[in-house]
């Protein structure tokens, strides 16, 4: 086989990567298919297209140790083995895929190899067990005819097999008593036309058949061999017949081929069927193994996401310009409110907004991808770590098409998986457990996801213990979290906060105690960083659901603008529950800390003032004015009010990512840049809510 | 003359043949050899256009078809019954010179063909073939002769 040029080789190396992890997920998804249907052929040949298309795509970048591998495999994937082995077979695809994956990161990183020889041996043993049925007629044939099929009769050979429809070759002696060998041969096609689907045929015509001794063919026909032989043993025509299984793909080439043939063939499909669209999605969905191709036929690209990047901050830069130009509007209307031009700006200025708002929007959707990228790694996550744990856990997912940034999707991944580790390893209990507590032996995993206003919200639900939150408290005052008294006072969702404060998670005997506690304050730190927010709610015996909300895109939010000692802030809209206005009197102290009665209901206060130790710019401090607002904010269950000086108004940001050396303080999660170039920094809501939980009384920050 | 173990239908009835020929004699000749397969005369014809008409009228297992005729030819007779009865099994009984004939009927859908003179064991093995490539009559495998499927006829 011919290798590409360097260049294009590590193009498609580099695609052959993206694929392959498709092609594992889909592998993991069937071996799991596999372990609850060990002996379903439907399943057997999902597998077995995903390893063989591995196999031709590895081969194809000169992976050979992968497409051995991958053959190996491929060769154990059949029903009789499947028979054989039963569960014991799902148990070796997983594990194979696993050894996959380390192989394809080996390959990646150009680092050393794992060792497979173990896992080979297993399948090697696993083939041995398989009674050798079919394989001497094969070999007998093979050596006694050749057939000597064309590149695209053995493309059509490959390619029918890969349907699942036996290929024979069949070389037939026309019977030489015949004197009429045209007509021989005529009859002879007719049957083997009837008999299935011609797929090569020598001589191919009956111009020269009237010397014919012997017709090759290649056909293919789901009828049993024997059948066959049947049918070509025509009387007074045929005196004798062979017929092997056809063994076409011996060249990695023609594999590849073969799927690209079968992918367009399926492209066809799907645009014959009147709702192609679904058709295309349906496949998606059913984790085909044929991403490589389907990328082709879905009308779909797959671009590099630096690309997508770039054009999102472009479309970034023209929403900053489009402020500018509204202040700049603002600015001329108070000057020539008369002008009739002014008029026009303005129209033309909204029509361009309202164009830049699509722009915005499908630039965003372009982005977006369903969180089941995301969860369909999690059926096999909860399996081993069941396994592991020696418990029996069934994972429920829904919301799986709901759409999010990729790149919020990415950085979800991590803290899914330590949530969901933590569900099944600590959440739920033991059967004997479980059974005792009068609930099903079998713990339950819910994964969900949906959308709400401008966030996407992931739950993660298990039906088990529930954190036990006097064990969090005497751990937070033995870890010198806090001091007993400050634990007494503690409302039942500053203890579960406990939980995310760093350090708090390395104690060991507190996570298989109480359940929670690995790598949480990682989780908060990611969700903090995405401007987002994590919610416990836990109820003792009765389980725990953790709550992940994010918002849709990082590119832009909506925000709330105000001041504080004259500097400027934003809020994220999306947290914003209320605005109102007070006097000073209003606020009240209870137990250090500054409490606004709402409606019947207690605020506690924050000063950013306070918090950040800010300097005032404005030559007069704003605490002198009678008057302030009060922005109460919304952040997972809990509500704080933010004490500020002035209201500045909506303003839709674009972030620009600061560098974390840049920014001295967690309590500022990105800046940006307005209109008319002022920089404002962006307020991150939940850290400002843990440093008022987790802390003592405000005066003592300030 | 070797013994012939019966020819039935998968219903174990007799297989019923319309013989088509513009010889008397040919067609006497092939109703005793159809007779000593076991089967049954359905109707015979001397013409192709009688042959069409016969066909329709008793609908028959299997049709002994001449090549050459008056009125109409073999060949067209086959290619309008398979027209209107894709799955008739039709043999081609022809002398030597007819290739070309032949070749012609086959493509118009005769299942297989015979030389004049037929031999009663060539048309036998013949016959067999025919009668158990569909499902809708004979039904045995290839393998298993169709005959030997039935009860040997007191």
């Amino acid at each position: 086989m011919t290798y590409l040029p360097e260049d294009r080789g590590a193009e498609l190396r580099a695609f052959f990567f993206e694929t392959a992890a498709e092609i594992l997920q889909s592998l993991n998804e069937a071996g799991l298919d596999l372990e609850a249907r060990p002996t379903d052929e439907e399943v057997l040949r999902r597998l077995r297209r995903a390893v063989h298309t591995l196999k031709g795509d590895s081969a194809a970048c000169g992976f050979t140790s992968l497409s051995q591998f991958a053959h190996q495999l491929e060769d154990v994937l059949t029903p009789q083995v499947a028979h054989a082995q039963g569960a014991r077979l799902a148990e070796v695809v997983l594990a194979a895929a696993d050894a996959f994956e380390a192989l394809l990161r080996a390959l990646q990183n150009k680092s050393e190899p794992p060792a497979l020889d173990k896992l080979l041996a297993i399948i090697r043993d696993i083939a041995g067990t398989v009674p050798a049925a079919n394989t001497p007629s094969i070999t007998q044939a093979a050596a006694s005819h050749a057939f000597a099929w064309t590149e695209y009769e053995q493309l059509m050979i490959a390619e029918a097999e890969h349907r699942g429809e036996p290929v024979f070759n069949l070389a037939l002696h026309v019977d030489t008593n015949s004197p009429m060998r045209a007509a021989a041969f005529q009859l002879i096609r007719n049957v083997l036309h009837s008999t299935g689907t011609v797929l090569a045929l020598r001589p191919e015509d009956s111009v020269d058949s009237a010397t014919i001794t012997i017709v090759e063919a290649a056909l293919a026909s789901r009828l049993p061999e024997d059948k066959v032989v049947a049918r070509c043993n025509i009387p007074s025509v045929v005196c004798e017949v062979r017929i092997e299984r056809a063994r076409a793909a011996n060249s990695l080439e023609q594999e590849l081929l073969a799927d690209l043939l079968e992918a367009q063939q399926k492209a066809a499909q799907a645009e014959a069927t009147p709702d192609s669209h679904t058709a295309a999605t349906d496949l998606e969905q059913a984790g085909e193994p044929s991403p490589a191709v389907a990328a082709v036929t879905d009308a779909s690209l797959r671009v590099d996401a630096g690309r997508i990047d770039s054009v999102m901050n472009l479309v970034g830069e023209l929403i900053i310009g489009k402020s500018m130009l509204n202040r700049a509007l603002a600015d001329l209307e108070q000057r020539h409110a008369r002008d009739p031009v002014r008029a026009k700006l303005a129209d033309a200025l909204a029509f361009q907004a309202r164009v830049l708002d699509e722009l915005h929007k499908c630039v965003l959707k372009i982005r977006m991808v369903p969180v089941e990228q995301l969860f369909r790694r999690f059926p096999r996550v909860v399996r081993d770590v069941a396994k592991q744990c020696g418990k029996d856990v069934a994972l429920e997912i829904a919301g799986q098409n709901t759409d999010l940034d990729k790149s919020i999707l990415d950085a979800l991944a991590e803290p899914l998986m330590h949530l969901v580790r933590n569900a099944v390893d600590h959440g739920i209990e033991d059967a004997d457990e479980r059974i005792a507590a009068g609930k099903p032996a079998r713990g339950t995993l819910y994964l969900k996801a949906y959308h709400q206003g401008t966030q996407v919200v992931i739950e993660v639900r298990d039906d088990g213990k529930g954190i036990d939150l006097p064990r969090v408290r005497a751990r937070a005052i033995q870890n010198g979290l806090l001091k007993p008294e400050e634990a007494e006072r503690l409302t039942e969702q500053e203890a579960i906060s406990l939980i995310f404060s760093n350090g708090f998670s390395t104690a060991a005997e507190v996570t298989s105690v109480s359940g929670r506690g690995v790598g949480m304050d990682v989780v908060r730190n990611v969700l903090d960083r995405l401007k987002g927010t994590v919610n416990v709610t836990t109820q003792p015996g009765r389980g725990t659901t953790i709550q992940l909300r994010a918002p849709l895109t990082l590119a832009s939010i909506q925000t709330l603008l105000f001041r504080v000692a004259g500097r400027l802030f934003a809020i994220p809209l999306s947290s914003v529950v209320e605005i109102t206005r007070v006097t000073a009197s209003d606020i009240s102290r209870v137990d250090q800390r500054e409490v606004l009665r709402l409606r019947e209901q207690i605020l506690s206060l924050v000063r950013l003032d306070h918090l950040t130790q800010i300097h005032a710019v404005e030559p007069q401090p704003a605490k002198r004015k009678n008057t302030s607002f009060v922005i109460v904010i919304g952040s997972a269950d809990r509500r704080f009010g933010l004490v500020v000086d002035s209201m500045v108004g909506e303003e839709e940001l674009v972030i620009k990512a600061l560098p974390s050396e840049i920014i001295s303080s967690d309590l500022v999660s990105g800046a940006s840049i307005l209109g008319d170039g002022t920089v404002v920094l962006i307020l991150n809501v939940p850290a400002v809510l843990s440093r008022l939980s987790r802390t003592t009384p405000l005066g003592a920050i300030a | 003359m070797a013994q012939f173990a019966p020819l039935l239908r998968k219903d174990h009835q007799p297989v019923r043949y319309l013989v088509v020929d513009d010889s008397v004699f040919a067609r006497k000749n092939l109703m005793k050899m159809i007779e000593m397969f076991g089967g049954e005369i359905a109707g015979e014809a001397g013409d192709g256009l009688t042959a069409i008409a016969e066909f329709n009228r008793t609908k028959p297992d299997v049709v002994l078809m001449d090549i050459t005729m008056p009125q109409m030819e073999g060949i067209e007779a086959v290619e309008r019954i398979v027209r209107q009865h894709p799955h008739a099994r039709i043999v081609m009984v022809s002398s030597v010179g007819y290739q070309e004939n032949i070749l012609a009927a086959l493509q118009k859908g005769a299942k297989h063909f015979v030389q004049k003179p037929v031999k009663p064991e060539v048309l036998y093995e013949i016959l067999r073939y025919v009668l158990s490539d569909d499902p809708s009559a004979a039904g045995a495998p290839v393998g298993v002769p169709v005959a030997l499927a039935g009860e040997p006829r007191s």
